[in-house]
């Protein structure tokens, strides 16, 4: 989708794994096999015991809105046409924190702690980003 | 009692013009160096070393400073704590002297971010502060995440949440240091900032709005560290340094409870138990004023008011010149200039020295507690100063 403006994710030599899950419409995150954590973004060892026995593994996608914002203001020429549009910390069920985007609900609608569950946004033919939207 | 505890001293402190300047960060950061230097009584000459925050854009910074002072320095380096580089400079300062490194330390920041926001129309849509080589390229952009203002605005929505706190509240922080600006001829804002002039800021991410943001400004601001011995013997009357500590939530700002409770809660403890004082010993405090929220999360965690307490605390009117607890008596960088919480630790020790009239100073002013915050929203510094 030669049309896409927003910013197209760039994936790591460590994320990979992550934005090829995604892809298959799956949510991976690093698990460690001793000590049953889970952690994002991803690093070389298990961020809660230092175990280097880990992989990834795939979770729920259900969690809730940690917290969010409200943008007013365009800081990319992709969102132009978006704001007033909310960027929200979902607080996955099995611990891991990450940004997203909620979706079917107006930002002043929203409310912390709502639980919420993940959805794929196709964005190019290569890929996929996580959104969220309330259960 | 702390082996460090009054041993040093800030000799000096200077500050550039500050706002709209249109100068570059390094002049600017030599200008006020020499003020410094001017107030302390001493020349480039005296200095043996040079700690700065480390470069926005300038590789080696203190290599470029030192070489502007015509010095060799016995120390000198640049830091990478963000907004809490500047009092890590200070005592990093001690350290070093303590260690037999150098004797005359300059600290300092400069920036000229009012200038590289307002040079074209790109760099003032995209805020042209990070070199595009350290912007994030996965995990936020695509979800049209940029920058300072909104990371920090998650830690206002949840407290929010779960206290209860409004943008109203808000109002009062921005209120007060708009307030103090007025009565510093320095600072950038000249203009009333009423209860209504607040509501009605245009909403930049929300819960921020234009008046919850602190300032683009060119400025820079400097200070002389040297053992409380030497300082005695020159011109300006000296601050004694009873106290610091840093401590960074590095898991993260939106990790566990970080938006909430910040690095300044253990790094106060800290450094309150090295100048053996505590919130109540304080007369003035000069809180990292990024944003509005962060205060208020400030204040709770050094312990001024309980945590959820910080919108009472704000609206009795404690942050005022006559309230309980005078907060950022310049203007702060909401109201003066930002530069990153240097102008707070020059605005910590004049307000000690004593050196205002009536009309911004601090009555009987004996101990100060200056805050620094930063380095993706959780490297914190405190610095506890004591009139000599």
């Amino acid at each position: 989708m030669l049309d896409y403006k927003k910013p197209v994710p760039v994936p790591s030599d460590e994320s990979s794994p992550y934005w090829a899950g995604l892809k298959q419409h799956r949510l991976v995150m690093p698990h460690c096999d001793d000590c049953d954590g889970y952690w994002f973004p991803p690093s070389q060892y298990c961020q809660h015991c230092s175990s280097k026995n880990w992989e990834w593994k795939d979770v729920s996608g259900k969690g809730r809105i940690f917290s969010f914002v409200v943008y007013h203001r365009v800081y990319h020429p992709g969102f132009a046409g978006e704001v007033p549009y909310a960027v929200a910390v979902i607080a996955l069920d099995e611990g891991p924190r990450m940004l997203s985007n909620i979706v079917g609900i107006a930002p002043d609608k929203l409310v912390c702690d709502t639980p919420v569950e993940i959805v794929y946004d196709d964005i190019t033919p290569e890929m996929t980003i996580p959104k969220f939207r309330v259960v | 009692m702390h082996h460090l505890r009054d041993k040093y001293a800030i000799a000096g402190t200077g500050k550039s013009r500050l706002g709209q300047v249109g100068l570059n960060s390094l002049a600017l950061l030599e200008e006020a160096i020499h003020n410094a230097l001017d107030d302390a009584g001493l020349t480039a000459r005296d200095v043996d070393g040079l700690v700065v925050r480390g470069p926005d854009d300038v590789y080696s910074h203190h290599q470029v400073i030192a070489q502007r002072l015509g010095m060799d320095m016995n120390f000198s380096t640049s830091l990478d704590n963000g907004g809490a580089s500047q009092i890590l400079s200070v005592i990093l300062a001690v350290m070093a002297i303590d260690a037999g490194l150098a004797t005359t330390v300059v600290c300092g920041y400069g920036r000229d971010s009012w200038t590289r926001t307002h040079s074209n129309e790109t760099s003032r849509m995209q805020g042209n502060l990070v070199p595009s080589s350290q912007r994030p390229r996965e995990h936020g952009p695509e979800f049209g995440h940029f920058g300072a203002v909104s990371h920090h605005a998650f830690g206002a929505r949840r407290h929010m949440f779960e206290y209860g706190t409004t943008r109203e509240d808000f109002a009062h922080i921005a209120m007060a240091f708009r307030e103090h600006a007025l009565r510093n001829p320095e600072a950038q804002m000249k203009k009333p900032l009423s209860f209504e002039d607040y509501m009605n800021g245009r909403l930049i991410v929300d819960p921020f709005g234009l008046y919850d943001c602190s300032l683009n400004s060119d400025g820079a601001g400097a200070v002389v560290v040297t053992s409380a011995a030497r300082a005695k013997d020159l011109k300006q009357k000296p601050v004694l340094i009873k106290g610091f500590a840093t401590h960074n939530n590095t898991k993260g700002f939106i990790a566990e409870d970080h938006m909430l409770v910040t690095g300044a809660k253990k790094s106060g403890e800290r450094a309150y138990a090295m100048a053996g004082l505590g919130p109540k010993d304080i007369n003035t405090a000069q809180i990292y004023d990024c944003f509005t929220y962060m205060v208020m999360a400030q204040l709770e965690d050094y312990g001024f008011c309980k945590k959820g307490e910080g919108a009472a605390f704000v609206r009795s009117g404690a942050l005022r010149l006559n309230g309980s607890l005078p907060t950022n008596t310049s203007g702060g960088q909401l109201s003066e200039a930002h530069v990153e919480g240097m102008l707070q630790i020059v605005e910590g020790a004049r307000q000690l020295q004593g050196i205002y009239d009536a009309t911004r100073q601090v009555p009987n002013a004996e101990v100060a507690l200056v805050s620094g915050h930063g380095g993706n929203q959780v490297c914190h510094s405190t610095l506890i100063l004591g009139r000599a």
